[in-house]
């Protein structure tokens, strides 16, 4: 992975805007329209090479594909970065094909996740979500859904093999039009992805490895393309909110220990410096008060067998933890790519702001260890006009602190 | 007025969430004997619960201003709707809507369909305070006329503040600079319209002070309208030419009225847009210090603005003045972390010194952010402050 040598190198979380044209054509898919499929490849071929030219002319270094192809159906929405795996796997059914159940408890720790609407921060902050008028903040930050994900009722088998490697050629013909060395494509985590009710698995820890088997495929495709993988696993931390009542913090490192344990099974012997895990506290318009802090966490982040850790780090919640890297000691030779934009406000970041993030960060972990990156996807989550404006501002903040840090 | 001895004091920077039993009063246009009794119960509410959210200085919540929706910007300054003579509603003018005062801006431009989608204000544009006051042009002699009502607001704040352990209070009212941003037909120029207008509410600012209160001026105008006029010229000199005018307005509109009783508050305007085209603190600091307040509320919490504490580096504070930075913020619905509070005050308490710091809000919560996430921003802002006095003591 690239290091920022002589510069601040620039990326960001993953999901980008989606044309107006793509948008419509999942759409129809996904209310089972008739769409050529011929039709719906060209479309896709061409935003993603559309979106890795912009991409570049923004002044982001390593770009994505901004996750075009996993389907979003609508101009907001904040479930494709998981919802999209459960297209490309058996062994589910949609979730109102069954009757709500319990989540299974964990056998290692006395816990079990929750359903959204039990959430702490749905329950402390109720009046907000169920408010209609509270979309009036942000644009698209619609109440969050309560969502209930596919059920597993089957072995859990990959099936996307031609829908990743459509996802790489798409990418690596864009990279070669615009002649970019590095890009990046996201996969889910077995943690993030097994968060469903299952049915069918005898422990909870069952599912978490089966899911991690499954995912194992995408992963492997990716890196065997030469592309640099992204492991999406924003359930880290965000499990904390979603068990209620608040467990004792042993517990809960317990809990989430199983998952990361699955996650490295899942990237045994793919080489770490091809390997960013990225984790945010869930990117929905909330209060987010009750977000675990990342002192608590920190350890076992660094147990993920990456080269580089994307963490959320420029919003109003989370941009003091800056300090936790004075004691939490990055490994040498690893990345830290710190969320210098945020999707949590419709203000546009002022270069200074975030070239003053990234200098932080930088006098803890060394300049060449900092990559300036975005909290979480921008597309879908904000205004497609404020996201590039955004793109922009982190690529200018990046030149600032490059200036400030190698004069 | 007060200031941070021995520890960190907290404020505000006016609105706050409304009931919604009063909003739809305001909405019904209820007689007063039906409105009356309800504003006054709302406003004793409002200032046990700032006092019981640790806010030393407290206020009305701007009750008294007219706010008939849940969601909605205006109230601010939409209020003096009532209060001023002199303006007729001409209807080509009001279909324009807001794009008829903001004519020069650039952002608007380059975010073109950002605004056309949403304004940045969700759903808040139709009915909102701001809309009564599009197509009003001054057509005669200004003249305030508000007596009897800011005398309502002056004993239903009083009468709250019986009893309530705060520290001061403060009641808001609204700039020259704001003002003069409804169309003139009157006025052979815009400086006599604005001086006719900053002796208009003067005697707003007087019945304030004397009634023994803080006066709190509103001038987001005075930062904002480099945005809505002069960026898309990339005007700079004329922007420093209109603020500098401005000021001297101001200091007409606050003569004779003692500058420790006044803290003047600006910000860049509180719709939750880009703001890439907010002026630099840095280009109007200088004039900002010229007005005659012995306090200084500035938008300070938010991403395009958190940077500009380093602007009091170099354009220094007159001694005695205090600071009000906003360290929480309407722009998010995401609530400050307490540390991240207690960084930024710390941050500003040693460039222009602890004890004349006090902890503010970037702009007013009331009407653009969900109550629930305003009094969580509140609480956090005290929490912060806490923690800041804690490192800075």
């Amino acid at each position: 992975m690239k290091h920022s040598t002589d510069r601040i190198v620039t990326t960001h979380a993953g999901s980008l805007s989606r044309p107006s044209g793509l948008i419509a054509l999942n759409r129809a898919r996904a209310s089972g329209d008739k769409v050529d499929d011929g039709a719906y490849a060209e479309c896709l071929s061409s935003a993603v090479t559309a979106v890795v030219r912009k991409q570049q002319e923004l002044g982001i270094d390593v770009p994505d594909d901004g996750e075009f192809g996993k389907p979003m159906a609508a101009s907001y929405d904040y479930g494709v970065w998981w919802n999209y795996a459960f297209a490309r796997m058996d062994g589910f059914v949609p979730a109102d094909s069954v009757p709500e159940s319990a989540h299974r408890k964990s056998s290692v720790a006395d816990l079990a996740l929750t359903t959204v609407r039990n959430r702490r921060d749905w329950q402390k902050f109720s009046e907000f979500y169920l408010d209609p008028d509270s979309t009036g903040t942000l644009i698209g930050s619609a109440p969050r859904r309560a969502t209930r994900r596919p059920v597993c009722t089957a072995p859990i088998r990959y099936t996307g093999q031609a829908a990743i490697q459509s996802d790489i050629a798409n990418l690596k013909k864009a990279m070669r039009a615009a002649n970019v060395e590095e890009g990046f494509m996201c996969s889910i985590a077995p943690g993030s992805f097994a968060r469903g009710e299952d049915l069918y698995h005898k422990t909870e820890e069952e599912f978490v490895l089966a899911s991690a088997e499954a995912m194992r495929e995408e992963y492997k495709a990716i890196i065997n393309a030469g592309i640099v993988l992204q492991i999406d696993d924003p359930s880290l931390p965000d499990n904390w909110d979603m068990i209620n009542p608040e467990p004792p913090l042993g517990e809960f490192k317990k809990f989430e220990r199983i998952r990361i344990e699955a996650l490295n099974h899942a990237l045994r012997g793919l080489p770490e410096d091809r390997i960013r895990y990225h984790i945010c506290w869930g990117s929905w318009h909330g209060p987010h008060t009750t977000d675990i802090p990342l002192k608590d966490i920190v350890d076992l982040v660094l147990t993920v067998n990456a080269g580089a850790y994307s963490v959320e780090a420029g919003n109003v919640r989370h941009e003091h933890e800056w300090r936790v890297w004075k004691d939490a000691k990055l490994p040498e030779g690893k990345l830290l790519i710190p969320g210098v934009v945020s999707h949590a406000t419709n203000l546009v970041e002022h270069p200074q702001v975030v070239a003053d993030r990234i200098v932080r960060f930088a006098q803890i972990v060394g300049r060449e260890n900092v990559i300036a990156g975005t909290d979480c996807g921008l597309g879908g989550r904000i205004h497609p006009q404020v996201a590039w404006a955004k793109l922009a501002a982190l690529a200018d903040g990046a030149k600032l602190a490059t200036s400030e840090l190698w004069r | 007025m007060k200031r941070s001895v021995g520890r960190i004091l907290t404020t505000h920077a006016g609105s706050l969430p409304r009931p919604k039993d009063l909003v739809e009063l305001y909405k019904d246009n209820a007689p007063h004997s039906q409105l009356q009794p309800r504003l006054r119960s709302a406003i004793a509410d409002v200032v046990r619960r700032q006092a019981d959210f640790g806010i030393d200085i407290v206020n009305d919540g701007e009750f008294g201003k007219a706010m008939r929706r849940a969601v909605d910007f205006g109230a601010w300054w939409s209020y003096v709707y009532d209060r001023l003579a002199g303006f007729e509603l001409r209807q080509e003018q009001a279909n324009k809507g807001r794009a008829a005062w903001t004519f020069g801006s650039k952002e608007r431009k380059e975010f073109a369909e950002f605004y056309a989608e949403d304004g940045g204000m969700g759903n808040a544009q139709a009915g909102s305070s701001s809309s009564r006051m599009f197509g009003l042009t001054c057509t005669g002699p200004v003249k305030y006329t508000g007596h009897t009502a800011i005398q309502r607001d002056l004993k239903d704040l009083a009468s709250a503040l019986g009893g309530a352990q705060v520290e001061e209070a403060f009641v808001t009212a609204v700039s020259p600079a704001t003002l003069q941003i409804l169309p003139n037909e009157y006025y052979k120029s815009r400086e006599d319209y604005t001086w006719a207008l900053a002796e208009a509410i003067h005697e707003e600012y007087k019945a304030i002070v004397d009634a023994g209160f803080i006066l709190q001026i509103d001038d987001p105008a005075l930062v904002d309208i480099y945005d809505w006029w002069f960026s898309l010229n990339d005007d700079m000199a004329g922007y420093r030419k209109w603020a500098a005018f401005q000021v001297e307005a101001v200091n007409h509109a606050l003569h004779g009225i003692p500058e420790d009783r006044v803290r003047f508050h600006i910000c860049w305007g509180s719709w939750h847009g880009p703001h890439s085209g907010d002026v630099p603190l840095k280009d109007v600091a200088d004039l900002l210090i010229k007005v005659k307040a012995q306090a200084y509320s500035v938008e300070a919490g938010n991403t395009r603005h958190e940077h500009e504490w380093k602007v009091w580096k170099d354009t220094k504070l007159p001694d005695g003045r205090l600071l009000i930075p906003g360290v929480v913020s309407h722009a998010t619905n995401v609530v400050e972390h307490p540390e991240l509070v207690a960084d930024r005050i710390i941050r500003f308490a040693e460039v222009v010194g602890r004890e004349n710091v006090i902890a503010g809000t970037d702009c007013g919560l009331g009407g653009r952010v969900h109550p629930q996430l305003a009094w969580a921003k509140l609480a956090t802002l005290s929490e912060g402050a806490k923690l800041a006095t804690k490192q800075l003591w």
